[in-house]
């Protein structure tokens, strides 16, 4: 039996549902991701767990211990919330503070506690600022602070860091993350940022429409995503609608014919010939250049360019259908604008679904 | 966390009780024959309006009332919006200065106001302080903050500066900029403190009996009249002095959300970005 | 700070630029500075037009203080009822589900905080006069004889009818600033561990304090210089200070007109250092609420 679980949670509000079915087994010390656009159900999920909203049905089991109708006073999680939430009235030292003064810890332990909480976030000298004396990642940092203090059975985070500038989030992710693993506390972390689930969880959970898509590691979320939605809410992906022309050989006709994909033999088995499925390709398995794979290798005109940083997208046209293909910054001066150039990817990097649901399971082949 | 239901309920309910009884039984009282040995009135009638009407201090006090009335809006607007306005452009550092000025009528109460002005003016050789006109010299400063506070605030809302430069750059004049670009777009402030102000001097009876007494009766000062004489002539006056206001105020909420509304699409919404650098 | 753009140079434009704001000064000087440094000189001199401190002695006679200490007590005690249960009724108002409702009674707050003065003390009688609506139901269904133990004409009755505007004012300042109390403000004391008591008591009522002292304030002030509504009720039988000045000025000649200012320039003390105290609040409020 795992820490946390979260059973058959259901909540609708009026006419909306916004959890249909949600069912999830956390274990103790994971650092969960709930990821996914607007509206998918994900903050819900998570305010019924701090207790906030209560489920319509199904139950929230803790170490043991059913808690869906505990009050969220009395269910020992910690909660960061995205506007921080810092009580105005208090310095960040008091903001701390008051988790331990709820508990009636003793005036010397909790000037121990915050001490040791304010040096673990950084900032050891600036416990006696207010709210508005702090910047957003510092503000950030207290309540952060303030949810460890009372030593929470799970953290739970709230997109802390969407109001925050881009550097400042992803110095403050990773050390969330530092501090997370250095305690060793069970985490259920919303976003709807890919980038961020990605980079610091153990688990990613996709969500859309108050429905879970797909859970996995953050590898088997990116490189082997089990429905449209998710391949294409991760990152950037290639997609071909086609049909099976061969079954033996793994062959997919696309683009009315015109252009014919190899996959692998594997994929193909579920299918029978003149089925429609999608093949999806990441940009960065399309190779550019002569050095290429055999599988799938085609002439396509380059029509744009586009700079990332280090990675710089190619945008390809290949019978009429926009291919990306990432390559690197440096090597961006090999090709020229609207002039025909050699692209190909392997079979195996080819991710097939058929109706919405993925078809290769073994693409562990990278 | 139980949410217990009658206590809300209780506390609102008695509230709206204690707010809307002595209204309601006002009006009552104004249309009722009897009403001093009964729950409810013996009769019903529009006696007391007739009389009231009939009686021909009632059109005298009503217009006196009536031009002082307009005539402070109209003296407060001439006064108020244009130096709001020419602070607010031109000269932004005298803007604290006129905002703790504008808090200055409310600590001076009507009865001090109307004592320091008797004293200072009401002896020869000035004898001015026992006019009509001095009376609206001391309305425009009472309500003073009545007229200031909206207008400043229809200043900051749709941000004046950013678009008087977008109507410059656009070519405007001064003077069109003015009507057809700084007007319209104060206006609710405008409207909502000239109703504000006229509300509240139709009503007022301190500074008047004080500053004119005898020789300039106005409306409440009739009304405090009658309700030492007849009662129900009184009422009959306080619902008209009291209609006056509550319809006023809602004509003035009216605006209110009528321009939240039109204002959160268009020009305000740029102007905020900008000034928030 | 980017200056205005000006047609005229810097220099020369500073001096021009104040011209068009003159006739306003121009008003408030005559109108308000004026006359109340003409009383303040005034409170200080005697009939011969020497200096003198007798006016102000003069005050601590009974009568005098009298009208200082019902003034006090009136404004003290309207001001605490009017903001305690102007606070609480704005509490439940902002916890009223249906915004339309919010709305209804919020306009109510800002007609009913007008009607003050002679139709508000008029209305007063109607109710609770020796011949009143309340008056009579009392008597005929709860066998309250109300009368002659109370009277409207009394204290208790401009308590009543003091608290009658003072109420919805409070309501009006409340609103704003419970509104401004975040909910996640409330969540996050929660999560923390905290009880709905200790929520209120550590993080609710302080971040709260500043419009409650900024009401009472204002809700003092505001009672201590009402004239008409204790004029109607109570002519000058009842000692306060707006109607010992009144009376001071009733009629052509001027009764005693040293201890009327004195009477004034004290009055506006009181009512100033309370008005300051308010905004300097009222400011230091606003900066919690970012």
């Amino acid at each position: 039996m795992s820490y946390l679980d979260l059973i058959h949670l259901r909540k609708a509000f009026d006419e909306t549902v916004a959890v249909k079915d949600f069912n999830l087994q956390v274990e103790k010390g994971e650092f969960v991701s709930l990821l996914g656009p607007s509206g998918c159900g994900k903050t819900t999920t998570l305010r019924m767990i701090a207790g906030f909203e209560i489920p319509d049905n199904g139950s929230i089991v803790l170490s043991g211990e059913e808690i869906t109708s505990i009050p969220s006073n009395q269910r020992g999680m910690g909660m960061v919330f995205q506007s921080y939430a810092l009580f105005p009235n208090m310095t960040a030292w008091s903001n701390i503070a008051f988790g331990l003064r709820v508990h009636r810890v003793s005036t010397a332990e909790i000037k121990r506690r915050v001490n040791e909480l304010l040096d673990l976030v950084g900032l050891s000298d600036d416990g006696h600022k207010f709210a508005s004396e702090l910047s957003g990642g510092q503000q950030q940092r207290v309540a952060l602070a303030r949810a460890l203090a009372i030593e929470p059975r799970v953290l739970l985070l709230d997109e802390p860091l969407s109001a925050l500038d881009a550097v400042v989030r992803v110095a403050l992710r990773n050390e969330i993350r530092r501090i997370q693993s250095a305690l060793g506390i069970t985490t259920i972390y919303v976003t709807h940022d890919q980038e961020e689930a990605l980079s610091i969880s153990d688990r990613v959970v996709v969500m859309r429409q108050a429905e879970i898509e797909q859970e996995g590691t953050p590898e088997e979320i990116y490189i082997q995503p089990q429905t449209p939605f998710v391949a294409t809410f991760v990152g950037t992906i290639n997609q071909f609608e086609g049909i099976l022309k061969d079954s033996e050989r793994g062959l997919v006709s696309c683009c009315g014919g015109e252009l014919e994909l190899s996959i692998t033999p594997d994929a193909a088995a579920g299918l029978s010939k003149g089925e429609a499925l999608t093949v999806f390709v990441r940009p960065e398995e399309v190779l550019v250049g002569d050095a290429g794979s055999q599988d799938n290798s085609f002439q396509a005109v380059l029509r744009s360019v586009t700079l990332l940083g280090p990675v710089t997208r190619l945008n390809l046209e290949l019978q009429g259908q926009t291919v990306y293909a990432d390559i690197r910054t440096i090597d961006r001066h090999r090709y020229v604008l609207d002039k025909s150039v050699q692209m190909s990817f392997r079979r195996d990097s080819c991710r097939c679904m058929r109706e919405g649901e993925a078809l290769n399971e073994n693409s562990a082949h990278h | 966390m139980k949410k217990r239901t009658f206590g809300p309920g209780i506390f609102i309910g008695g509230f709206l009780l204690y707010m809307l009884i002595p209204i309601v039984a006002t009006y009552m009282f104004s249309v009722a024959t009897r009403w001093d040995r009964t729950i409810l009135p013996e009769g019903l009638t529009f006696e007391w309006y007739k009389t009231a009407f009939a009686d021909r201090w009632f059109l005298i006090v009503f217009k006196h009332s009536l031009v002082i009335s307009l005539s402070t809006v109209i003296a407060s607007m001439v006064i108020i919006v244009p130096t709001a306005y020419w602070v607010h452009l031109r000269v932004p550092e005298a803007r604290p200065i006129l905002d703790f000025i504008s808090t200055l009528p409310f600590a001076i109460p009507g009865v001090v106001l109307a004592l320091g002005l008797i004293r200072l003016y009401a002896r020869p050789p000035w004898m001015l302080a026992r006019t009509p006109a001095m009376l609206v010299a001391a309305y425009v400063i009472f309500t003073m903050p009545f007229m200031y506070r909206p207008v400043v605030n229809s200043l900051k809302a749709v941000n004046i500066k950013v678009l008087t430069e977008a109507a410059q750059s656009l070519g405007s004049s001064w003077i069109r900029t003015l009507g057809q670009v700084i007007l319209p777009n104060i206006m609710p402030g405008i409207i909502s403190g000239g109703l504000l102000v006229f509300a509240t001097i139709f009503g007022e009876f301190t500074i008047a009996t004080f500053l004119v007494g005898a020789r300039f009766k106005t409306f409440p000062m009739q009304l405090v009249y009658y309700t030492r004489r007849d009662g129900r002539i009184a009422s009959a006056y306080s619902v008209i002095s009291f209609s006056i206001a509550w319809v006023s105020s809602l004509v003035i909420l009216w605006i209110a959300t009528s321009w939240a509304k039109r204002s959160s699409s268009g020009g305000s919404v740029v102007g905020k970005d900008i000034s928030s650098r | 700070m980017k200056s205005v753009p000006s047609h005229h140079t810097k220099r020369k434009g500073r001096w021009l630029d104040w011209i068009p704001i003159l006739p306003f000064l121009l008003l408030c000087f005559a109108i308000m500075i004026l006359p109340l440094f003409f009383m303040l000189w005034g409170s200080f001199t005697s009939a011969d037009g020497q200096f003198t401190l007798q006016h102000y002695a003069e005050m601590q006679a009974s009568i005098y203080a009298k009208s200082f200490k019902n003034s006090i007590l009136l404004s003290g005690v309207t001001a605490i009822i009017g903001v305690a249960f102007g606070s609480v009724v704005g509490y439940f108002i902002c916890q009223l589900k249906s915004k339309r409702a919010q709305e209804l009674v919020t306009a109510l707050c800002d007609v009913t905080s007008n009607f003050s003065g002679a139709p508000l003390a008029f209305a007063f009688i109607v109710v609770l006069g020796s011949n009143g609506v309340l008056t009579l139901a009392l008597q005929k269904y709860l066998g309250w004889g109300i009368y002659p133990e109370f009277s409207i004409y009394s204290f208790s009755g401009l308590i009543l009818s003091y608290s009658y505007f003072q109420l919805p004012l409070m309501v009006l300042l409340i609103i704003p600033a419970i509104a401004g109390l975040r909910r996640e403000w409330k969540e996050a004391a929660f999560g923390l561990g905290a009880s709905n008591f200790q929520y209120w008591r550590h993080v609710g009522i302080p971040i709260l304090s500043p419009a409650i002292t900024a009401g009472l304030l204002l809700l003092f002030a505001n009672a201590f210089g009402a004239y008409a509504t204790a004029y109607t009720l109570t002519e000058f039988r009842y000692p306060l200070v707006t109607l010992q000045i009144g009376f001071l000025m009733k009629g052509e000649v001027f009764r005693d007109p040293g201890a009327g200012d004195a009477m004034g320039i004290l009055a506006l003390l009181l009512m100033s250092i309370s008005i300051l105290l308010y905004q300097f609040v009222s400011k230091r409020g606003i900066k919690w609420q970012r």
